[in-house]
């Protein structure tokens, strides 16, 4: 588990754990920079949008390797997001509209397997699941 | 140690952005500074020289779209060099292929300012 403060700076130490977590489940290089990548657009939503850019609060990653899938929780106590808010990605009218916001969640959704997002107590919990490639289930972190 | 480094160059028309580094949602505003001057000038064919990009978040990728309409409108485009396989996979995972130009080397870049395609969304 890593818990950081909800500041950017950050970022930076959230994908080097997570692309060494990834790499000790057995994922290579390509993908495990991949995993990173939507672990700190992960992060970085809950530091824009559930603590509102708040810099004293703490995110917490749970990582977890369960043989046939690598899982990372992000968690925070910051307001609930409603995600039917956020827009679809469509780029070419993006380019247009000068949009930017939904390219986060949409990277995550293109390079996990699954991501879904749950409301516990008090808690806003985004997990996020990458399978292995056969061969590699056997390796845990 | 700082994350990203942003230099730049004018060549003639184009300007060369050099980023260093990472590209994320700590590092972003320095990034669109540096476009934003390019614009600031009435320069609008701007290359984006990634050798020594690490890494791009959506952050970055959003920098990027924000301003892409202003640039194609006043003739320019936005055109990008020398991805490493991180970077290059990003943008294909996004479909950002599609929407940019990107060219193996900064001098084909460059050169395609010269051929007289000013604004494209297609691969090179």
């Amino acid at each position: 588990m890593l818990r950081v403060p909800s500041r950017t700076e950050f970022l930076a130490l959230v994908r080097d754990v997570t692309r060494r977590m990834a790499e000790a489940a057995g994922f290579d290089g390509g993908v495990t920079e991949q995993i990173a990548l939507a672990v700190d657009e992960a992060t970085t939503n809950v530091m824009e949008h559930a603590y509102g850019g708040a810099r004293d609060r703490v995110v917490e990653l749970r990582y977890e390797d369960r043989g046939e899938e690598l899982r990372v929780e992000v968690v925070d106590n910051g307001a609930t997001v409603d995600r039917r808010a956020v827009p679809r990605v469509d780029l070419q009218r993006y380019a247009t509209e000068r949009r930017t916001g939904g390219l986060g969640i949409h990277l995550m959704e293109r390079i996990m397997d699954s991501v879904t997002f749950r409301r516990e107590v008090r808690q806003n919990v985004c997990r996020l699941v990458k399978r292995k490639p056969v061969g590699a289930e056997g390796r845990r972190a | 140690m700082s994350e990203l480094q942003v230099d730049s160059r004018e060549l003639e028309e184009v300007v060369l952005l050099y980023p260093r580094g990472f590209i994320n949602a700590h590092t972003v505003r320095l990034f669109e500074g540096e476009i934003q001057k390019a614009l600031d000038r009435q320069r609008f064919k701007i290359v984006v020289s990634c050798a020594e990009l690490r890494y791009i978040a959506s952050a970055g990728l959003g920098a990027l779209m924000g301003v892409i309409e202003e640039v194609r409108t006043n003739g320019g485009d936005i055109r990008l060099a020398d991805l490493n396989e991180t970077v290059r996979n990003i943008f294909e995972i996004l479909g950002f292929n599609h929407l940019y130009r990107i060219f193996p080397s900064e001098v084909e870049a460059i050169l395609s300012f010269r051929e007289g395609g000013e604004t494209g969304g297609k691969r090179a």
